[in-house]
């Protein structure tokens, strides 16, 4: 999958968690889920929980450490993706 | 220089922002140990938002100590050591805790020694914490709060100066709904 469809399909998951609009305007591949969009770290499980449903992938305990940012998240989705 | 954390979680936030009964949720986040206490416990909802603010008070001391940024709540093993404390294991570092909670909120504050030397916390209204923080460390050190000025880390923790003197080694603010808390550690001036 493209890194601009993961992008858009990671933006509808993280929406209803955001607490900084201006930060979710400009989401791009830099975000951070906590510094950028403000997103309470007790909603980061239900965003890795989302992104295993909308992508039909499972997310280890090693890969979910590093989901913070998109950048981090793409990378994981297009290793479980291909893998 | 010993470091310091605290997490506060609004109570009634969290019975909307988050579903602790949701697939995987638990899985994800807690140990098998941690699973079985929360299921066989006479209130799941709390021993579940109890044992996340043990585990997030204990990554915010982590990690100013090893200026990383990761999600791994399920690797920090809780468990209780009397009716308001409890031990947290990461990594084979031990976090005393201790923590207070009513209907409306749970804190905890962690720590690497069971010592309280020059420890300082409360909890208030979110959008005031940081006054409320400037305010109890100035009147600490004996400075005017004005003069205090709050930095961040690279990752993001917060520290206070006054007049470009580091005054606080170790300190945690937490925000969650309708409540802010703090903790914080004053220097041993001479």
């Amino acid at each position: 999958m493209k890194k601009e469809e993961i992008i858009s399909k990671l933006k509808t998951i993280v929406k209803p968690y955001i607490q900084n609009e201006e930060g979710f305007k400009n989401l791009n591949e830099d975000t951070d889920f906590i510094n950028d969009l403000e997103i309470n770290s007790a909603n980061l499980v239900d965003i890795i929980l989302d992104v295993e449903d909308e992508f039909k992938i499972e997310i280890d305990n090693d890969s979910m450490e590093k989901m913070l940012s998109v950048k981090a998240t793409i990378e994981v989705i297009q290793s479980k993706m291909n893998g | 220089m010993d470091s310091i954390g605290n997490d506060i979680v609004d109570l009634n936030l969290a019975k909307t922002q988050s579903n602790w009964q949701r697939k995987g949720f638990l899985e994800k986040q807690f140990s098998q140990k941690e699973q079985h206490e929360i299921l066989n416990a006479e209130n799941p909802f709390l021993k579940v938002w109890l044992f996340w603010s043990m585990k997030e008070a204990a990554y915010k001391c982590y990690t100013q100590k090893f200026e990383a940024r990761f999600f791994a709540p399920q690797k920090f093993e809780c468990s209780f050591t009397s009716e308001e404390t409890g031990r947290v294991v990461f990594k084979g570092n031990v976090f005393y805790t201790t923590f207070f909670f009513n209907s409306f909120y749970v804190h905890t504050i962690a720590r690497e020694t069971k010592e309280e030397v020059n420890t300082f916390s409360a909890v208030g209204l979110p959008n005031t914490i940081d006054s409320d923080l400037k305010i109890k460390l100035a009147v600490e050190i004996g400075v005017s709060s004005e003069e205090i000025e709050k930095r961040k880390t690279g990752i993001g923790a917060p520290l206070f100066y006054h007049r470009e003197e580091l005054v606080t080694p170790s300190c945690s603010i937490s925000h969650h709904g309708n409540y802010g808390a703090f903790v914080f550690i004053v220097a041993n001036r001479c």
